[in-house]
């Protein structure tokens, strides 16, 4: 009972929250427009609206009993109700009162940790300020702050001691966390009815393939059983058969002899008819079985091309739901600017345009880290002081804008530009030069562009000092990191460095509209199939043996008159190193290797794959929550004949080729000489698990044979007839057919009657090991206590 | 006929009186306990139904779990945590992530990972297993399969029966052990090992 109550309090509580974090959204926006132009005929309005998203969060937090945002929103209210009476007139220090109050109740929402009681008292000074405030009455400006950074400030101390030991991985989290409004919105999502309805019809639309498969089921199974009716007769009439065939081989023997022996056989006269008779009809009716199939397999098509179309719409209805305009994102940030700007003594202003624009609300989700933390460099390092401005002859306040606009090709593109200082490229320099990032002749090397485009990589900052707001320079790494993720690519332009007033700088990135599919390569490397995402891609080629040359110890290859590093892409995932199996040394590929040329920004890199497969449309997915990020893999994907493959991380991928100073891979594809001794006998695994299976496998490759897998005895009696095996190592208990039966199988057959058979089972009892040994196994390894090197030993001893 | 009027005239009234008087209050005494003894009768059941609530929690106190079998040992998993159960068929390995996780798998369209805790608990690899098992354990924030040899079923089990753990006997680190059953099922607390951050990988190139 009390467990049931506690869940249903969850639920309450969730959505409460749902709610207030929209009441509070409002209120903010509400702010918002009533500080840009408080002398417009609508203030009163806006007040009114305010007013009214208090009063509603009040009574919302009132029923699920939230007594600190009542007891906040309460004094709120009579501050509001004041401005509304035209009592109380609105003035800069109220609007930061009236900010932090929606931000400690956006705290309260958030923080369910801690007890109420000291946050209670946390409270206290904001509600007793807002009393004063009904007086018109404001507490010094500087008193504030703690109330709400109190609760920013542990969120936003951790990453620095993070960033100092630990990788900057960690360092995606320290941007998410100080965001302006919490993340509430991600759990749920408004979808208008109308889209609903037109998704619900399709759903339900879906009956009909339903129904029809449930028909062409039955059918099938009709045409089964009377093919079963069919076969029934077909043995009726084989001694008949049988009678004519002996007929046939004593008239031949007879003819063969060339002896003219009278001694004609007699005819098998009456059994004539009955032959006849059972041809006749088998016609017929293999005529009406023809036609039946017909007919079913017309309808499975039709059937397919019905399904194809619906799913097709219901998929790209549902996508659609997933969009969201950038509104939705972007109305938190003209508060969250004005209370930076404001923090460090500078005024600017945000434009938004193509707020309208929609995109997948993942995406949007993703990406509010990334702009929040751009939008943060444009302040603290763009726009400069009011003052410096002006001797630059600029306007006092810096303009910040945030353009968004659609772009061919299923993308968007996102401009976030200032026109502050812009970058100092020749600081950018000395800093990475500091980071040893490059050296100091590469520095010089270096383009105006090139150089700024150093700020994308970790810990390089031109920041002298490092506020709490920004520059240690890892944001910028994370905003790549995020935008590659993501499928996007971000580029800087900053302005003219040399003129004294500086350019601004903007930030251009470009973003798939959905996240869902992108062209992406499949790859093949040993057993492995990988995708890369074609935006990456440079190019895929095949490269010539003799072209790939060491270059200080590192195998290059030319391409358009550059050497590229090459690396084997196998080796870069950290996967075993496998001898070629035979079929590609045989085959004519031997002098061609097939490379993939990734890039991102200046960086490129070959990367040996053992076949390129293919283009084609994929969905990523990421890999659950447990694998949180993995290194060198972006996320998975389900390729059309259900397998799952994983998505490679390019950037990812370069780093760790730059990093492994591999041997060149041609040098290192010859086998091992103790190999080639055993002349690759071929061993065929038969398990059903897909575990055991994978570890057989590995255990046999790894001691030189050569392995081919099926999943039961019947699919590998099949493979037994098609290919040459030295041995068997099957399992027993499988579906289809087990192991005893196909060792008896292959006993019994004439040209595999000799093959040796290891059975490894689970079955430990006398019994099982002597029926193993009656149908004919040469060893029965027992899995409880099987160990590889007893396994090798006894395949030794077989062949 | 004479005899027995004699013996009629012989009747001593004042004694069947007595003897009915007797009787009497007997069978009231039988009908209307004492005051002493009518408490004495409702304490008892006060008593009785006051034990009952008591009873009623001991039935509470038992725990459903799943029973398992991994590696020919026993082990037993709450079923609060268990979302469902569903056999191994295709297995992606994914390269560069830690051995206890053996590969991800598409379960009905989310992928979902596979740990084995084997490997994670690092308990010695002792023989072949099929691992044809999935069972997919779930929390608020967490999801992952683990892989088990055989699903034994779900029963429910008295919590006083849980023993605390033998850790020397089964090797399993006594964070992750709720206990271990009178028949030597070892049950692993699925909320500790779904909260474990040590489970989660979270690894970038340097």
């Amino acid at each position: 009972m009390a467990k049931q109550n506690d869940a249903f309090l969850k639920k309450l509580l969730a959505t409460f929250r749902v709610e207030a974090d929209e009441h509070l959204k409002a209120m903010s926006a509400g702010l918002v427009k009533l500080e840009k132009n408080p002398a417009a005929g609508r203030y009163a309005e806006i007040v009114e609206s305010v007013f009214r998203e208090a009063h509603s969060l009040k009574g919302a937090a009132r029923a699920v009993n939230i007594k600190e945002i009542e007891s906040v929103c309460q004094p709120l209210e009579s501050v509001l109700a004041a401005l509304k009476g035209n009592q109380l007139t609105v003035s800069p220090p109220l609007f930061d009162l009236l900010y932090q109050t929606v931000d400690a109740l956006g705290g309260l929402l958030v923080g369910d940790a801690g007890t109420p009681e000291p946050r209670q008292v946390r409270l206290e000074p904001l509600i007793r300020r807002l009393g004063n405030a009904v007086h018109g009455q404001f507490a010094q400006s500087g008193m504030a702050r703690p109330v709400t950074l109190a609760q920013h400030t542990p969120t936003a101390q951790l990453p620095d001691a993070q960033v100092e030991t630990a990788a900057p991985a960690e360092a995606a989290a320290p941007v998410a966390a100080p965001s302006p409004v919490t993340s509430l919105t991600s759990e749920t999502v408004r979808v208008s009815t109308q889209k609903l309805d037109a998704v619900m019809r399709q759903v339900e639309e879906l009956l009909s393939p339903r129904l029809a498969s449930a028909q062409r089921a039955k059918e099938l199974r009709e045409v089964t059983v009377s093919f079963v009716t069919w076969k029934k007769q077909r043995a009726r009439i084989r001694p008949t058969l049988r009678l004519i065939e002996r007929y046939a081989e004593k008239a031949d023997n007879g003819a063969a002899g060339g002896l003219h022996k009278f001694q004609a056989p007699e005819f098998p006269a009456k059994a004539l008819p009955k032959l006849l008779e059972h041809l006749e009809a088998e016609q017929l009716f293999m005529k009406a079985l023809e036609e039946r199939l017909l007919r079913l397999s017309k309808f499975a098509a039709h059937d397919r091309h019905t399904l194809a179309g619906m799913s097709d719409s219901l998929l790209h209805d549902v996508k659609e739901m997933h969009l969201l305009p950038f509104a939705s994102l972007l109305e938190s940030f003209p508060r969250f600017i004005r209370e930076l700007a404001r923090d460090e003594g500078k005024q600017v202003e945000l434009t938004v345009q193509g707020s309208e624009i929609e995109i997948d609300r993942r995406i949007l989700e993703e990406m509010k880290a990334p702009l929040i933390h751009l939008l943060r460099n444009c302040i603290d390092h763009g726009i400069e002081q009011p003052s410096v401005r002006q001797d630059r002859g600029k306007p006092p306040h810096g303009t910040i804008t945030v353009a968004i606009a659609q772009k061919d090709g299923g993308k968007i593109e996102i401009l976030v530009a200032d026109d502050g200082a812009g970058i100092d490229a020749a600081k950018v320099k000395a800093a990475a030069c500091r980071l040893g990032a490059v050296s100091a002749e590469e520095a010089d090397k270096l383009s105006a562009q090139e150089a700024q485009a150093l700020i994308f990589q970790s810990g390089i900052s031109t920041s002298q000092i490092i506020t709490d707001v920004s520059g240690r320079g890892l944001g910028l790494a994370i905003v790549r990191e995020k935008v590659e993720r993501l499928g996007g690519t971000v580029s800087l332009e900053s302005g003219a460095l040399e003129s004294r007033d500086g350019g601004g700088t903007s930030f251009r990135i470009v973003l798939p509209l959905m996240l869902a599919t992108f062209r992406g390569v499949l790859v093949r490397v040993g057993e492995h199939c990988f995708v890369i995402p074609a935006l990456s891609i440079e190019r895929a080629a095949r490269v010539n043996q003799q072209d790939i040359l060491t270059v200080e110890n590192r195998a290059t290859i030319p391409l358009d008159g550059q050497a590229v590093a090459l690396t084997v892409l196998g080796d870069v995932l950290e996967l075993p190193r496998r001898k070629l199996p035979h079929q590609d040394k045989t085959g004519k590929n031997q002098e061609k290797t097939p490379v993939v040329v990734l890039g991102v920004g200046h960086q490129r890199v070959a990367f040996q794959v053992d076949e390129i497969l293919g283009e084609q449309e994929v969905l990523v997915k990421t890999l659950g929550r447990q694998l949180a990020r993995v290194r060198n893999i972006a996320g998975a994907s389900v390729l059309g004949t259900g397998q799952v493959v994983a998505v490679l991380n390019v950037p990812d991928l370069l780093k760790s080729a730059v990093r492994q100073a591999a041997p060149p891979p041609a040098a290192a594809e010859t086998p091992a000489g103790t190999h080639e001794a055993a002349e690759k006998q071929a061993i065929l695994v038969v398990e059903d698990s897909i575990t055991s299976r994978a570890l057989l496998k590995n255990i046999l490759e790894s001691a030189g044979y050569l392995v081919t897998t099926a999943v039961d005895g019947m699919d590998a009696y099949t493979t037994l007839k098609t290919g040459t095996f030295d041995l068997i190592v099957s399992d027993v208990e499988m579906p289809r057919m087990n192991g005893f039966d196909l060792t008896a199988k292959v006993r019994a057959d004439k040209r595999l009657g000799e093959l040796p058979v290891v059975l490894v089972t689970a079955l430990e009892s006398r019994e099982h090991r002597e029926r193993g040994i009656d149908v004919g196994a040469n060893a029965y390894i027992v899995k409880s206590s099987f160990d590889q090197s007893n396994l090798l030993e006894v395949i030794r001893r077989l062949i | 006929m004479s005899a027995p009027q004699k013996n009629n005239k012989a009747i001593d009234w004042s004694e069947v009186k007595q003897r009915l008087e007797t009787a009497r209050i007997a069978i009231e005494h039988i009908w209307a306990p004492t005051a002493g003894e009518t408490k004495q009768v409702l304490e008892e059941r006060a008593r009785a139904l006051a034990r009952e609530p008591a009873q009623a929690e001991s039935a509470d106190e038992r725990i459903e779990v799943l029973e398992f079998t991994l590696a020919h040992e026993r082990y037993a998993i709450a079923s609060e945590h268990v979302r469902e159960v569903y056999p191994l068929e295709e297995l992606t390995p994914l390269p560069c992530t830690p051995s206890f996780v053996l590969g991800i798998v598409n379960l009905r369209g989310e992928i979902l990972s596979v740990i084995d805790i084997k490997k994670f608990f690092d308990l010695p690899e002792k023989g072949l297993t099929d691992l044809n098992k999935v069972i997919v354990l779930e929390s608020e924030h967490m999801v992952f399969g683990i892989v088990a040899d055989a699903i034994g079923g779900v029963r429910r089990i008295l919590r006083a029966d849980i023993q605390p753990s033998l850790p020397t006997l089964i090797g399993i680190r006594e964070d992750y052990l709720q206990g271990v059953t009178a028949e030597r099922v070892v049950i692993l607390d699925a909320g500790k090992l779904l909260a474990d951050e040590k489970l989660i990988v979270q690894e970038q190139v340097e």
